[in-house]
């Protein structure tokens, strides 16, 4: 199973060229947003994609079908070829003449979804969707149902409903300085919550068998997949990692390896107290005494947490990692926290010639997914 | 071999068994599409062998939130006209409302499953593909029991007219409850249609449908054609089953 199409739309970047340089660098897209300044809500930062107007009313069409254009035109491949296995966030109110005007994601999913082939398939699972979106995909693929499909996800929840909603949960990363774009910091000491952001990826998945029929360029493998349910708690993660440790052994089951032959983890981290405590236990439950030595990043301090998109971009960058061996940092990491204990990638990228990474996401409600990607040899 | 072991439809979430427990306990914090979803599961689960390794499907409500979030999004946005969207406030329990993957979250901690789990989105026809993905995945001999289940709204205004559903589903030929009798899902076939045609988005009403369709047969094959409108408006869907 192969990878032969990515596409990207973030807050650091509109192509997947761009999202990968910005991630590199070290850079943020998370900002001080007028708007919510205007509006005076309780948190003012956030990750906007700037490539998209945000007056637009099909905003969240057009996002995704920009990383889905991006994938596609990557893989020469057409839509009415492949199928679709997509997640498409949250519902969500907009501002209309007579009150709230309700946004279902399920009609942003019939948007997009019309012009491919079989089969359409919404995936909701909430921060964890885009990676499951792809777990699925591969899983049809591999079966022999469909000879390539495009997976991910795509959001628009830079919303004042939002950030008042996720506000009252505390999960949000204030505006507490001078520097906007240091609010999310995964993993840190100094981490109070994530950066809610917009976003959209896509990888288009076909078998080995059919890309090299077609002369597809191929980007990188996907060795497994696997998912858990924490069984826990519907708002935070149970604090020894069991739940996701099993979602990332699962994954690495489900390839044939074993977790010493992983090598870098590009974790789900999004700067909340418990839930980097979590995944950094869960990590090193994985990988026993091997820790100290696997590279771990988290991409929420560049793009922001784009939810439904989280996983899909994230899977992005896993697999240019595993093109290029190059891990980005953990951009606002400065000193780990007590128990974040991790090999962390801090500062700059690591150039580790790193071939094999484990992309994973933890929704809430304790949904857990992550995919395998490994350098075809 | 798939076969429909029980089935429950649910328009009122007020009566649950008292186990377990912890679904009883958190059962008010959900909106009423996820109480429907999950009443029904529980009247279907006495049937299921071992509900914690089970496959689970969950359909998302095809418009989620509720009354009570719909409601505070009025008053946010007056608020936000006035300049003042920041000085409105939510109930924590609320945000809960908007989460899509909720029922199958909290049937998993109430029931300890860690098997195969599935969100499937509340976009039109969705609930076809959790049918055919648990098909798909007991016919591959992945799990040997699989739920489906979903809750539907009639607006996120007004909650009248809600109803939930549960499918219980196994690999083992087993009588249908409702029916006494062996219930085989055959196929689910799709033919791309000459042109799109206008759709209702549900989670729950299609499945109800055909629950209700099933009861009215006698005995041998039936192809159960999908109602163009509970379809994604794109495939002409139609599920072939046999009654023992």
């Amino acid at each position: 199973m192969v990878v032969t199409g990515c596409g990207a739309v973030s807050a650091v970047g509109a192509t997947s060229a761009a999202f990968w340089q910005a991630l590199l660098m070290g850079r943020s897209g998370i900002a001080r947003l007028p708007r919510l300044v205007a509006a005076q809500l309780p948190v003012t930062v956030g990750g906007e994609v700037v490539a998209v107007p945000l007056d637009r009313a099909d905003r969240d069409v057009v996002l995704a079908n920009r990383a889905i254009d991006e994938a596609l035109g990557v893989a020469r491949l057409e839509r009415s070829a492949v199928g679709f296995i997509w997640a498409t966030g949250l519902d969500t109110y907009q501002e209309g003449d007579r009150g709230p005007v309700f946004r279902a994601a399920g009609s942003c999913f019939a948007a997009l979804a019309h012009p491919f082939g079989e089969p359409r398939r919404m995936v909701a699972a909430a921060c964890a969707a885009g990676t499951q979106a792809i777990g699925e995909a591969y899983w049809h693929v591999r079966a022999g149902h469909v000879d390539a499909c495009v997976a991910g996800g795509s959001s628009c929840m830079l919303s004042p409903f939002y950030i008042i909603g996720f506000a009252a949960l505390q999960a949000l990363a204030a505006d507490d300085g001078d520097d906007p774009s240091s609010a999310c910091r995964p993993f840190d000491r100094r981490r109070h919550g994530f950066a809610v952001s917009d976003g959209a990826g896509g990888l288009v998945l076909e078998s080995l068998e059919f890309a090299r029929r077609r002369g597809a360029p191929v980007l990188a493998e996907i060795a497994g997949f696997g998912m858990s349910q924490d069984r826990y708690d519907l708002n935070r993660p149970p604090e020894d990692g069991s739940g996701a440790e099993r979602c990332l052994r699962r994954a690495v089951e489900d390839a044939g390896l074993l977790p010493r032959e992983v090598d870098a983890v590009n974790a789900h981290a999004t700067g909340t107290r418990v839930g980097d405590l979590a995944e950094a236990a869960a990590i090193r439950r994985f990988f026993g005494n091997a820790w100290t030595s696997k590279p771990v990043s988290s991409l929420k301090g560049a793009i922001g947490h784009a939810m439904a998109a989280a996983g899909a971009l994230e899977a992005v960058a896993a697999v240019e990692t595993c093109r290029t061996g190059v891990v980005p940092p953990t951009v606002n990491l400065g000193e780990p926290d007590d128990g974040c204990e991790l090999c962390h990638v801090i500062g700059r990228p690591r150039h580790d010639d790193v071939r094999t990474v484990l992309s994973a996401s933890f929704g809430m409600g304790g949904q857990n997914a992550a995919v395998l990607f490994r350098r075809l040899p | 071999m798939i076969y429909l072991v029980a089935a429950a439809e649910r328009r009122s979430a007020d009566q649950l068994p008292d186990e377990p427990a912890r679904l009883r306990r958190d059962f008010r914090r959900f909106n009423l599409p996820v109480q429907l979803a999950l009443a029904a599961a529980t009247d279907v689960l006495p049937a299921a062998e071992d509900p914690a390794s089970m496959a689970v499907v969950s359909l998302a409500p095809c418009q989620n939130g509720s009354p009570e979030l719909y409601r505070w999004a009025e008053a946010a946005i007056a608020a936000g006209s006035a300049g003042r969207f920041g000085a409105t406030r939510m109930n924590p329990t609320h945000t809960l409302h908007v989460i899509d993957n909720l029922a199958l979250s909290a049937f998993a901690i109430a029931y300890g499953t860690d098997g195969y789990c599935l969100g499937v989105g509340g976009a039109p026809g969705q609930a076809w593909s959790g049918l055919e993905i648990i098909c798909n995945r007991l016919a591959d001999g992945r799990e040997r029991e699989a739920l489906l289940m979903a809750g539907d709204q009639a607006a996120v205004a007004d909650a009248t007219g809600s109803r939930g559903v549960a499918l219980l589903f196994s690999a083992r030929r087993r009588p249908y409850v409702a029916l006494g009798r062996p219930v085989e899902f055959v196929a689910i076939e799709h033919r791309r249609r000459p042109a799109p045609q206008p759709v209702a988005a549900h989670a729950a009403a299609g499945l109800c449908d055909l629950l209700g369709a099933l009861a009215l047969r006698g005995g041998g094959p039936i192809a159960y054609e999908v109602p163009a409108e509970q379809t994604d408006g794109i495939d002409q869907v139609t599920v072939l089953l046999r009654v023992a």
